[in-house]
C-alpha cells in the first residue's frame, strides 16, 4: 500500500471535469484507490464519490493505493494534481 | 420560406420509402415514477439482469452520442454521464439495495442516486450544486429504461413515431402496430430498426434533428421516406400534395403486387426463386401476398431471446408455425446469430463485436444453446420432411463446420436413443460472409450442402467498412467490384461441387443487382418481402440473354462508378 498527501491546485476546485479526468485515469489501474479527506473515505474510481467531496482550491487530501501497480498509479495521479489536471493553461 | 404558415420543415436521411401522414408520438421522453416496492426473493435475479441491461443500453447510447458530438462541452457532459453509469460505487449500492433490501431495480437506482444528489446539493459549492442537475437527468433516464418493459408506450395505429433511436426490443413492439412512419435522430442504414421498417414497408427517415420545444405530441406530420422530408404542421396545400402522392404510391405498390401472382420465370422462361427474409411471425402473411417462394432466411435471434432459456418446446412451436404458413416451400433457418449489432445481454461488451464472438464461434462455445436449437429443428423436421435447411452463420474456418456437424450428429444420436423420429438428412449449409470462406470456397463446398451469400457482412468484412459507422457509410457499397468477383468465385465453387447457392443479403432486394445475380447464374434470392414484387417485375420482363449481358459487363468493371453507371443506364432502359 502506498499513500501520499496532495493539495488541489485548480482554482475552481476538483470540479466535474478534473474529477472526470481523475476517475478515468485511476480506473485504468488495477490498484484499489481511496481518497481520504476530512475523515471521509471515497472510492477514487467513483465519479460521484469524488464529486461529493466537493474539494475546493487548497483542499488537502490523502491518496491511498493498493495493488500490483500501486507505485505507478500513485505517481501518475500525483502528477495529475500537480499539473492541475491539465486544464488551466 | 413560408412566413404565413407555422409549418416546420426538417430533413433527414431517407431509408425506407413511402409517405406517412399522422400525429406525432414522441417516445422516451416521459420520466417514470417509482415507489419503494419490495420485490420477492425470486425476482432479485431479474432485477439484477434489468440493471445490467439498462446500464449497458444507456452506456452504448451515450458513447455513440459522445463520439459523434463536435462540441467539447457536450462531450464532457456525456463523459460524466458515462462515468456515472460506470461508477463502481453506484453499481455496488444499487445491487445491494436489490439483493439485501429487496428493492425494485427502479427504486434502487432512484434512492442510490438521490443520496449523491443530496450530498452535492448540500455541499455549499456552486459547481457541485450544478452537477446535481445532471445526476437527476441520468437518474430519470435510467429509470425510464429500466421500466420500459412494464411501460406501454401510448402509440396507436397511424401515428408517426419520433425517437432518438429505437432499440431492437422496442422496434419489435412498434412493428406490431401499424404506425404511419418513423423519424429517428440517430440510427444507421442497416440498424435493426431500419431493416425492420423496410421489411414492414413503414416510411422511415433517420438522422433527423428536431427542436423538442417545437415538436409536440399530436402535431400533424408528413414523412416522405423517399427524399427524407419531414414536415410538421403542414399547410393544406402540402397536405393535398402529399396525400395525392401517397395514393399514387399505394396504387404503384398494388400494381407491382400484380407481379406477385406471376410465375417465377424470366421472359424467356427460365425459372428462379425469390424467397423471403423473415424474423417475426408478423411478417408471415406477406409471404403469400408478395409472392415469395418460402423463406430463404429465417432469423432466430428474436424468437430465441423471447424463449425462457432457449426452451426446446417454445422453439418447436415457432418453427412449426413458420413451416405451416409456408405450405410446401422450403424454409432455411439460420442458427442463432447474436453478436455484432444484435442486442446481446452479455456482461462482456466487446471493443469490436463485428469481429468478435458471434455466429458459429459463439454457438460452439455455448453447446447448450446450440444443442437445444438443433434438437428443436430435428424435432420439427419429422412433420415437414425435406422442407427445412439449416444455415450456419459467421463461418470463417473449415474446422468450425466439422465441429458443428459433430454436434449435430450427437443431437441426432440423443434423439434416436429417446426414440424421437426426425428427418436425418436436413441439409446443413453456411453463410458466405467472411472473405476467408470465399477464398476457401472450393474446398469448403465439399463439406457443406449449400452456400448462402450474406452480402452485407461480406461487404463490411471485405471493404473494411463498419456498416454502423455513419462517418464512413458512403464507403459501404455492396456494388464494389471486389464483391461481384467474390460472388462469382463462390458461385464457381458451388458449381464445381454441385451444391445450391443463394444470396440472402440486402443486395438481392435491389432489382438491378438481382438481375445481375441472375445473369451470373444465381437464381435463388432471398430478401425482405416488400422488395419481392419489384424484383420480380424486373426478372419477369427480361430474357436471360439480357441478364447475362448485364452481369458480364458488371464483372468487367474495375471501379464502383462504372458499375453504378451500368446499373443506372440499365434501369433507364427498363
Amino acid at each position: 500500500m502506498v499513500r501520499k498527501k496532495v493539495v488541489v491546485k485548480n482554482e475552481s476546485g476538483l470540479h466535474a471535469r478534473p474529477a472526470s479526468v481523475l476517475v478515468k485515469v485511476a480506473s485504468g489501474f488495477e490498484s484499489e484507490f481511496t481518497i481520504k479527506m476530512y475523515g471521509y473515505h471515497v472510492n477514487g474510481k467513483s465519479i460521484l464519490g469524488v464529486m461529493t467531496l466537493a474539494a475546493e482550491f487548497g483542499s488537502e487530501m490523502e491518496l491511498i493505493l493498493e495493488g500490483s501497480d500501486e507505485e505507478k498509479a500513485l505517481d501518475t495521479i500525483v502528477e495529475l494534481f500537480e499539473s492541475k489536471f491539465k486544464e488551466e493553461n | 420560406m413560408n412566413p404565413g404558415s407555422n409549418s416546420i420543415d426538417l430533413t433527414g436521411k431517407a431509408v425506407s420509402s413511402g409517405i406517412g401522414i399522422g400525429p406525432v408520438t414522441i417516445i422516451n421522453t416521459k420520466s417514470t415514477t417509482v415507489r419503494p416496492d419490495k420485490i420477492d426473493p425470486d425476482e432479485v435475479k431479474t432485477h439484477l439482469q434489468k440493471l445490467r441491461d439498462s446500464r449497458n443500453l444507456l452506456l452504448s447510447e451515450y458513447e455513440i452520442l459522445r463520439d459523434e458530438s463536435h462540441l467539447q462541452s457536450a462531450k464532457d457532459i456525456l463523459e460524466a454521464q458515462i462515468q456515472t453509469l460506470k461508477d463502481p460505487e453506484v453499481k455496488k449500492r444499487v445491487q445491494y439495495k436489490i439483493e439485501s433490501e429487496r428493492l425494485s431495480v427502479g427504486y434502487a437506482i432512484f434512492s442510490t442516486l438521490n443520496e449523491y444528489i443530496q450530498l452535492l446539493e448540500s455541499s455549499g459549492v456552486q459547481w457541485a450544486n450544478d452537477r446535481a442537475v445532471d445526476i437527476v437527468a441520468i437518474r430519470d433516464e435510467w429509470i425510464d429504461v429500466v421500466s420500459e418493459n412494464r411501460r406501454e408506450f401510448s402509440m396507436s395505429k397511424g401515428d408517426v413515431i419520433f425517437a432518438e433511436e429505437i432499440p431492437p426490443a422496442l422496434m419489435v413492439k412498434i412493428s406490431r402496430i401499424k404506425v404511419a412512419a418513423i423519424v429517428m435522430e440517430k440510427g444507421g442504414d442497416t440498424s435493426h430498426a431500419v431493416i425492420l421498417s423496410q421489411s414492414l414497408g413503414i416510411p422511415c427517415v433517420i438522422n433527423t434533428h428536431w427542436n423538442r420545444y417545437q415538436v409536440k405530441e399530436g402535431m400533424l406530420v408528413i414523412v416522405d421516406g423517399l427524399d427524407g422530408h419531414v414536415i410538421i404542421n403542414p399547410d393544406d396545400q402540402q397536405l393535398t400534395k402529399y396525400k395525392k402522392r401517397r395514393e399514387q404510391d399505394l396504387s404503384r405498390v398494388k400494381e407491382s403486387l400484380k407481379w406477385a401472382k406471376k410465375e417465377h420465370l424470366t421472359k424467356c422462361g427460365k425459372p428462379y426463386f425469390l424467397r423471403a427474409n423473415v424474423e417475426f411471425l408478423e411478417e408471415l402473411p406477406k409471404i403469400a401476398t408478395h409472392g415469395a417462394k418460402g423463406i430463404g432466411l429465417l432469423r432466430t435471434e428474436t424468437v430465441l431471446f423471447e424463449t425462457t432459456e432457449f426452451d426446446v418446446k417454445e422453439q418447436v412451436e415457432f418453427y412449426s408455425n413458420v413451416l405451416k404458413t409456408t405450405e410446401q416451400e422450403s424454409v432455411t433457418i439460420r442458427l442463432f446469430d447474436a453478436g455484432g449489432d444484435k442486442l446481446i445481454n452479455d456482461k462482456n461488451s466487446e471493443a469490436n463485436p463485428f469481429l468478435g464472438w458471434r455466429g458459429v464461434r459463439m454457438l460452439l462455445d455455448e453447446p447448450q444453446l446450440l444443442k437445444k436449437q438443433l434438437e428443436a429443428l430435428y424435432r420439427v423436421s419429422e412433420d415437414y420432411k425435406g422442407r427445412l435447411k439449416i444455415l450456419v452463420p459467421m463461418v470463417s474456418r473449415l474446422e468450425e463446420i466439422r465441429a458443428l456437424k459433430k454436434v449435430a450428429k450427437e443431437v441426432r444420436a440423443e434423439l434416436k436413443a429417446k426414440n424421437v423420429k426426425f428427418d436425418p438428412s436436413i441439409p446443413i449449409g453456411i453463410m458466405v460472409e467472411v472473405p476467408s470462406v470465399v477464398m476457401m470456397a472450393n474446398k469448403i463446398a465439399e463439406y457443406v450442402d449449400f452456400f448462402s451469400i450474406g452480402t452485407n457482412d461480406l461487404t463490411q468484412y471485405t471493404l473494411a467498412v463498419d456498416r454502423g459507422n455513419e462517418k464512413i457509410s458512403a464507403l459501404f457499397d455492396s456494388y464494389h467490384p471486389a464483391i461481384w468477383r467474390m460472388i462469382k468465385m463462390t458461385k464457381e465453387a458451388a458449381d464445381n461441387h454441385n451444391i445450391p447457392i443463394s444470396v440472402c443479403g440486402e443486395m438481392a432486394s435491389k432489382p438491378e443487382a438481382a438481375a445481375c445475380l441472375m445473369g451470373m447464374g444465381i437464381n435463388d434470392l432471398s430478401m425482405n418481402t416488400s422488395a419481392i414484387p419489384n424484383v420480380k417485375a424486373v426478372l419477369c420482363s427480361h430474357t436471360m440473354k439480357e441478364l447475362i449481358e448485364l452481369s458480364d459487363r458488371v464483372l468487367e468493371e474495375d471501379e464502383l462508378k462504372g458499375i453504378h453507371n451500368l446499373f443506372s443506364k440499365w434501369k433507364i432502359k427498363d
